[in-house]
């Protein structure tokens, strides 16, 4: 089976908008929290989110938004985009170039897009109660294709040219490492030789107070303490969104452009808990069973791991239950690979969040450190037992599993090893 | 430069609107929605509401396809006349088209219909679809564009004596184009050692596409055409040469018809060649008769179906000759 290699990344964060400042971040324990000023009402209990710096995407009309000098976007381009359409197309012009790919490697029928994203709530809503009360003849044309879940494939492929294989990815909180795994399939079937994957969230108001509904946000005030996964005194997840675009290439495509892979993407598993619609199972068997098929089939052995990003997203449930699959996984080998969660930084991305952390992964991987895991003051003791890094290791992982896991109890692992 | 052949495709009269009171709030609510386009746009559009004068009208639509236009093809609308096309020339697609749509209606509280919008392909479409829907006049027909073996199919006149390109043809006029290749037979004498395109076969080319006009474009009764082989020249006044014309040179033709009962329709006719005045000839007159017609008009319906594609055979080569 051809290998599948990591060959460029873009990212817009809460904690960086490229590579390099990203990385810094994580090395730094920087987080991008900030008191997010539409939730300070007295009606709204959760008060911080990751923010993104650099853009201004509150408006429903596109053309009122900025956004960083570097990056120019016909209106014809940006007038059928969501936030996060705006902050993924950014994040894509940083992976091409990062690649060094030129037009014809985007745009050629070898080469293919898979995308993550939960909609636009807030362009959804404009456009829907538009709708309702004036009518269809006086509602943008465009306003589906901005809102519906699939806005960021229709558009990133429309605005790149992408001739290849394309779809979009709906597993909530796994959208974007089941993008990444199915790109990984689409390459070492021989089908593609080349995939992006655009992973992005608005992470505004409309995106993340959903979340407030279902009672598993932070309340904290404090931007430092908010977001703490493992740590005791956890109390839910910070919202964030922002995008990440990822290039994966074949073997043969790396060799041909003379390309500098971030890492090899080696292979994946999934599986689901068959349990309950929003809660994770208590042991982690779900995640359990992603871990172990994603090392079967990338024939690599649990003790072979250095370092599991985790998807613990700072919720009470949550973060035990896959502290107890990762027990069982490595626990029962007699291993303890590194782990921490870099939502303690970035708050939870939701559909963005596997290729975001994924991104991250290749980044450190190549820089040659393990970021702690921020902000635990007291370990919660139901998470003893592993090595949850709390502080930086300057020390390159030769491989890495990612997890990621979503509402209905999927959840998938992701392995990549250094090169 | 401003182009007398292609001006106020609505007619010359000032008309005036009842309009419902122009209060403050409208005009704030008229400002946010012109935020975008120039200050003379948001101008016009405020006498248009306050007066209902239908002059201002052209100012405000182009104001606003100037607004959906990316900044680098803006400069085309500045010089435009009223050929510009929508899609090929301005880059606006189906779905821009309905962004102009939905703004133009706010703007001039009109409601426009997606069916109406299908065969609005050029500038002037735009212009003369918004008089029509102000004015309360029946819709135009839409502009029909003929390559040249539509041209030849139809017209009376054939080669080596037939001067059009390429030609548009909507009910308010027509337009053509004719590139002077230098292998026309008769520069090889006019003159010696020096081709220079004959003026009195510049005014042939305008009566040509006057023919092409009564063939393809001009009103008639149902169940009626104004038969190709009916038409000839009469008369011709108010001719001047501007500029000479050489090979290689593209001729840009234009004829408006001024006045048309039957037997007679005169013209008002240019030639440019880029932006510079070739040739104006104040009136062309031609004659015609209606014929029954057999199928369909030859003229183009209103649904967009193409014209059945007369039999060049049946209509011998007949002379639109001008004695300038």
């Amino acid at each position: 089976m051809p290998r599948v290699y990591i060959t460029g990344v873009g990212f817009v964060t809460s904690i960086g908008n490229d590579a390099a400042s990203v990385a810094a971040s994580l090395r730094e324990q920087r987080h991008g929290f900030e008191l997010y000023p539409p939730f300070q009402k007295p009606e709204i209990s959760c008060k911080v989110i990751g923010t993104i710096k650099g853009f201004s995407t509150d408006s429903t009309d596109p053309e009122d938004w900025t956004y960083p000098s570097a990056y120019t976007v016909k209106r014809e381009t940006i007038r059928s985009m969501a936030p996060h359409g705006l902050y993924t197309h950014c994040a894509m012009l940083q992976a091409i170039a990062d690649a060094k790919l030129g037009d014809a490697d985007v745009s050629n029928a070898d080469t293919g897009l898979f995308a993550a994203s939960g909609g636009s709530p807030m362009l959804t809503y404009y456009h829907h109660e538009r709708l309702l009360r004036l009518g269809p003849a006086r509602c943008s044309p465009l306003g589906i294709v901005a809102s519906i879940v699939g806005t960021l494939n229709f558009n990133l492929v429309a605005a790149f040219k992408i001739q290849g294989a394309s779809t979009g990815f709906s597993s909530a909180c796994a959208s974007s490492a089941h993008a990444l795994a199915y790109a990984f399939e689409e390459i070492s079937l021989g089908r593609q030789k080349r995939m992006f994957i655009a992973a992005g969230e608005d992470g505004n108001r409309d995106a993340i107070l959903p979340f407030a509904g279902m009672r598993t946000l932070s309340l904290q005030t404090d931007p430092a303490l908010a977001s703490r996964p493992f740590d005791v005194a956890r109390d839910g997840f910070v919202g964030t969104g922002g995008g990440t675009v990822l290039v994966l290439e074949s073997e043969e495509e790396v060799s041909r452009r003379g390309a500098r892979p971030y890492c090899e993407l080696a292979g994946w598993g999934q599986a689901s808990d068959g349990y309950n619609v929003a809660i994770s199972h208590p042991d982690g068997t779900g995640s359990r069973n992603a871990m172990e098929r994603a090392l079967k089939a990338a024939r690599i052995s649990a003790a072979e791991v250095d370092y599991v990003n985790a998807h613990a997203t700072s919720t009470l449930i949550g973060d035990v239950s896959e502290a107890r699959a990762l027990r069982s996984v490595f626990g029962e080998m007699g291993v303890r690979p590194a782990v921490s969660s870099t939502k303690s930084l970035t708050g939870h991305g939701l559909s963005l969040a596997g290729a975001m952390e994924t991104g991250f992964c290749a980044v450190l991987m190549r820089e040659g450190f393990m970021p702690g895991s921020a902000h635990i003051t007291n370990l919660d003791p139901a998470c003893e037992g592993l090595n949850i890094l709390r502080a930086t290791v300057p020390q390159a992982p030769k491989v890495v599993m990612k997890n990621s896991s979503g509402f209905g109890g999927a959840n998938v692992a992701l392995l990549m090893r250094r090169v | 430069m401003p182009d007398p052949v292609q001006s106020n495709p609505g007619g010359n009269k000032t008309l005036t609107l009842a309009t419902k009171p122009f209060a403050p709030d409208d005009e704030a609510a008229l400002r946010e929605a012109l935020k975008r386009c120039s200050p003379s746009t948001f101008e016009a559009a405020v006498q248009f509401r306050k007066t209902g004068n239908a002059d201002h009208m052209p100012a405000v639509v182009i104001g606003v396809i100037e607004r959906f236009v990316e900044p680098d093809l803006r400069a085309k609308l500045k010089d435009a006349d009223d050929d510009l096309r929508l899609i090929e020339d301005l880059g606006i697609d189906s779905l821009t088209m309905m962004e102009i749509v939905i703004l133009v209606e706010d703007v001039l509280q009109l409601s426009i219909n997606n069916d109406e919008l299908r065969n609005l392909r050029t500038v002037g479409d735009v212009k003369t679809f918004i008089d029509c829907k102000i004015r309360g006049l029946p819709l135009p027909r839409p502009t029909k564009f003929l390559p040249i073996e539509h041209i030849g199919a139809v017209m009376p006149v054939q080669p080596p004596f037939l001067f059009l390109n390429e030609a548009s043809v909507s009910s308010t006029g027509a337009n053509g184009k004719y590139k002077i290749t230098g292998q026309e037979f008769f520069l090889q004498g006019h003159f010696k050692d020096n081709p220079i395109m004959p003026a009195s076969i510049m005014l042939e080319a305008l009566g040509q596409l006057a023919v092409l006009y009564l063939i393809e474009g001009a009103p008639t009764e149902p169940g009626k055409a104004i038969g190709p082989n009916t038409i000839f020249f009469t008369g011709c006044e108010g001719v001047r040469a501007h500029r000479m014309c050489k090979p290689g040179d593209i001729l840009t033709l234009s004829i408006k018809p001024k006045r048309m009962k039957m037997p007679l329709a005169t013209f008002e006719g240019s030639i440019r060649v880029g932006q510079e005045k070739a040739v104006i000839a104040e009136d062309i007159t031609l004659t015609f008769a209606y014929v029954e017609s057999a199928v369909a008009p030859a003229a183009i319906e209103a649904g967009g179906q193409p014209a059945p594609e007369a039999d060049a055979s049946a209509n011998p080569p007949l002379r639109v000759a001008i004695n300038a």
